[in-house]
């Protein structure tokens, strides 16, 4: 799926009167030729015409979604996400998928004595697995403040992390994790992804298995997990400074 | 209405108590008011080192029980009619330090005085907490070693944590002071530079001070290092306290090490 997402402007007006209407619209017309025209209230045949030939794009009795305020959006997102609600939701959805993945367990035993049977059922319990985990992840946490020596934060869900994490500071994770800065403490992370800087001093357990450091030496790397197998990838590769 | 200052390491022994001496001494050449509190309760130093140990009659304790009054417990410094001490108990513990006692004290002191600088205890236990509790701003002092930085990370994140003035919405300036700076050891790349301590800590610098033996000799004598205008370390301390003062002073390299005299010799034969 394809998506695009962009802004247009658009001109409400109301046709009071045909000829002034039209006259303002000759006289405006490259101011308008971009803009979406909504006329509100009741509008002629004429007009319909004048417009299609001009041409102008526009819309009759239509209501449209009108952008809101920052502030009006966040407290919409307040509102919505009451914390509790969410805990809730979030471990139910973990129970879910516990029992999903024992389901696929049993369905793999299953499929070593049976194998025509089992295999659709496979495919089906996977698809919803990933559906899931997708949801669990989504929980999503943006900080920017530095992670001092002692501090242990644990994040339900996602973390984008834009500062450091100092030498002696924890950070678990149940979902991705990305951090921009260099990291000297520890990390635990259980999600699909983690992203990280080159960190000689960092602790990292992805996925209840220590990651070498030595491995992570491009500027920024993508640490993953596919088919139980974990792979460091590159994101950004490391700088070369050839004035020394 | 004075400005609160506490100086604070979390490590021991990198020089927290030779800072507050100098900071504070250096201030009141400045010809500010200040007073320097020993908050390390049962560990009492800054006597010695500010040479005003026979001095000592009553102390913070003893004041905060209500036992003796401020003006008793004060100790007119010698060198500088601008600097008082007030003096911790050696006998009682940390623990018979409160909140409201605590408070009641540093807004006295606040009237009174410019600059009020408290010592902090090494360490992150109950004294420290209370030492940054009602501060304004914070000096921190670190060596340039690992495990210094790592214990000052910590002490700043107990200080965002719990100071009043945290709580109460604002962030308390942080202010650091590398002490004990060996500019060959800098130069080999065997010590961090200042510059790699502040990515890590985060905080704005106020002043770099080079390891100079002449610290211990003054602070056995009891006559600190910023008296010693020939002393590196004494004239860093005067630039510290003059920028504490609002004074702009330019941030001196003492870590390239080109500034000795037979480097300076070598240079002209080049």
């Amino acid at each position: 799926m394809k998506n695009r997402q962009y802004s247009l402007k658009v001109f409400e007006t109301k046709v009071d009167d045909e000829a002034k209407f039209i006259d303002f619209f000759d006289t405006n017309y490259m101011l308008f030729k971009d803009h979406l025209i909504l006329i509100r209230g009741e509008m002629s045949d004429k007009i319909e015409t004048y417009l299609d030939n001009k041409p102008l794009k526009f819309l009759h009795n239509k209501s449209l979604p009108i952008g809101r305020s920052r502030k009006a959006l966040e407290e919409e997102f307040k509102m919505g996400m009451t914390p509790n609600n969410n805990v809730e939701e979030c471990s139910s959805l973990k129970e879910k998928f516990k029992l999903l993945e024992e389901e696929l367990k049993a369905l793999e035993i299953e499929n070593g004595v049976n194998q025509q049977i089992a295999q659709s059922e496979i495919l089906k319990v996977k698809s919803e697995i990933e559906e899931l985990s997708n949801k669990l992840d989504n929980n999503f946490t943006v900080l920017d403040t530095i992670i001092r020596s002692g501090r242990e934060l644990n994040i339900d869900g996602d973390l984008l992390l834009l500062n450091r994490v100092n030498s002696g500071a924890t950070i678990n994770t149940t979902g991705n994790l990305i951090i921009t800065q260099v990291v000297e403490g520890a990390l635990r992370c259980d999600g699909n992804f983690m992203m990280i800087t080159v960190s000689p001093k960092a602790n990292i357990i992805f996925n209840g298995v220590e990651v070498d450091n030595s491995l992570l030496e491009n500027k920024l790397n993508r640490i993953e997990l596919k088919n139980r197998e974990i792979f460091i990838t590159p994101v950004i590769k490391k700088e070369i400074n050839w004035a020394s | 209405m004075g400005i609160v200052i506490a100086v604070i390491s979390g490590k021991g022994g990198v020089g927290k108590t030779t800072a507050t001496a100098n900071v504070g001494l250096g201030i009141a050449l400045n010809g500010k008011k200040c007073i320097v509190v020993d908050f390390d309760i049962g560990q009492r130093n800054l006597d010695m080192i500010l040479g005003l140990e026979n001095r000592v009659v009553y102390d913070l304790v003893q004041v905060m029980d209500g036992d003796a009054k401020i003006k008793q417990a004060l100790i007119k410094s010698k060198v500088s009619e601008n600097l008082h001490f007030l003096a911790a108990s050696q006998t009682k513990d940390k623990s018979v330090l409160t909140s409201e006692k605590v408070k009641a004290l540093i807004d006295e002191l606040k009237e009174e005085y410019e600059y009020v600088l408290l010592d902090a205890p090494a360490g992150i236990e109950s004294g420290f907490e209370h030492t940054i509790e009602f501060a304004d701003t914070a000096i921190v002092v670190v060596n340039p070693e690992v495990s210094s930085i790592r214990d000052a990370d910590r002490a700043i994140g107990i200080l965002d944590a719990k100071s009043q003035k945290v709580k109460d919405g604002e962030e308390v300036d942080k202010f650091l002071v590398v002490n004990r700076i060996n500019a060959e050891m800098v130069q080999s790349g065997e010590m961090l530079r200042s510059d790699d301590i502040l990515d890590i800590l985060n905080i704005k610098l106020l002043g770099k001070v080079p390891e100079d033996k002449g610290v211990i000799d003054a602070s056995n004598q009891g006559k600190p290092v910023v008296l010693d205008s020939k002393s590196m370390a004494g004239q860093a301390y005067t630039r510290i306290s003059g920028r504490i003062c609002g004074q702009d002073i330019g941030m001196k390299d003492i870590e390239s090490g080109d500034s000795g005299v037979f480097k300076k010799l070598a240079g002209m034969f080049r």
